[in-house]
């Protein structure tokens, strides 16, 4: 039996943990993010962008009491690709 | 990082970042404390007046207690809203139904006062069913508990014609349907916010 191939943009381990954040949550702010995965906001910023131009979150900029506001929602696409990849690790795990 | 990841480690980061997202649930205690002493002390007013003077209007402790608790659960809302940095499926369902529940008290009040009927009963009944759900939602079994108890007291209520008895029944469902569990909630909250 051959394993399916790892979604290479979700095989790392900070983009896998913002996607798992965003999997429970309607919406969450950079802040959250941060807090919950524990990087530094440059790579957080990063890996954002990264997901986003897979078009696996949809990220939206305003103002929240007069600071600027990032907040990250996961797209169809991005559930869609977070079930895949777990279905694929089952696969692996249970090999 | 930058490493790859084993199967394993997968796994790990989600069910940790998921373990995490369950963490952030809504801050409720706020509004049941504040309901809680409002509507107690619109009771325990509406009780006293008529005893000092049965032609009282009794309406007027109600609308006072509904007004302040309106614009001060607006102002909080207002202000939490600012603050919170997630928002989750289950905030947006329990707000839903406390909105649908407020529409609902609403039409309850003004078809009990065209009919000439006291809307309380009803709405001590009514309260029950968001008070429960959100104790089912939020899996907090003080408020799961409270539900139950609006609708028992509601009901007794219904049946009772002594105002004393109603005065007690009410507060005694208040302050164990709103304010208990607001001050365990609190705690609950608190816990979470300093872990």
């Amino acid at each position: 039996m051959g394993f399916a191939p790892l979604d290479p943009i979700l095989h790392n381990q900070l983009r896998l943990a913002i996607v798992s954040l965003l999997v429970s949550v309607d919406e969450a702010d950079f802040n959250f993010l941060l807090e919950g995965t524990g990087a530094t906001r440059g790579n957080l910023s990063v890996q954002i962008t990264k997901l986003k131009e897979a078009g696996y979150i949809t990220v939206k900029k305003s103002f929240k009491a007069n600071y600027p506001n990032t907040a990250c929602t996961l797209s169809a696409k991005g559930l869609k690709a977070f079930e895949d990849y777990v279905e694929a690790i089952k696969g692996y795990l249970s090999a | 990082m930058a490493h790859p990841l084993t199967p394993e480690q997968s796994l790990q980061v989600i069910e940790s970042m998921i373990a995490q997202a369950k963490k952030s649930f809504s801050r409720a205690s706020f509004y049941f404390l504040l309901w809680g002493v409002l509507l107690m002390a619109a009771m325990v007013a509406t009780y006293l007046l008529r005893h000092v003077s049965p032609a009282f209007d009794h309406g007027a402790p109600w609308g006072i207690a509904g007004f302040l608790g309106g614009i001060i659960s607006a102002a909080h809302s207002i202000r939490q809203g600012r603050r919170e940095v997630v928002t989750s499926p289950m905030d947006r369902i329990i707000g839903w139904t406390w909105s649908a529940f407020v529409i609902t008290m609403l039409l309850v009040i003004v078809c009990s006062v065209a009919l000439k009927r006291d809307p309380g009963p009803m709405i001590t009944v009514l309260t029950g069913l968001p008070t429960f759900l959100t104790g089912q939602i939020m899996r907090f079994r003080p408020l799961i508990l409270g539900g139950i108890l609006f609708w028992v007291v509601g009901v007794v209520m219904q049946f009772t014609g002594d105002p004393l008895i109603i005065t007690v029944l009410y507060c005694t469902a208040m302050l164990l349907g709103y304010i208990v569990p607001g001050l365990l909630l609190k705690n609950r909250e608190n816990g979470i916010r300093s872990a």
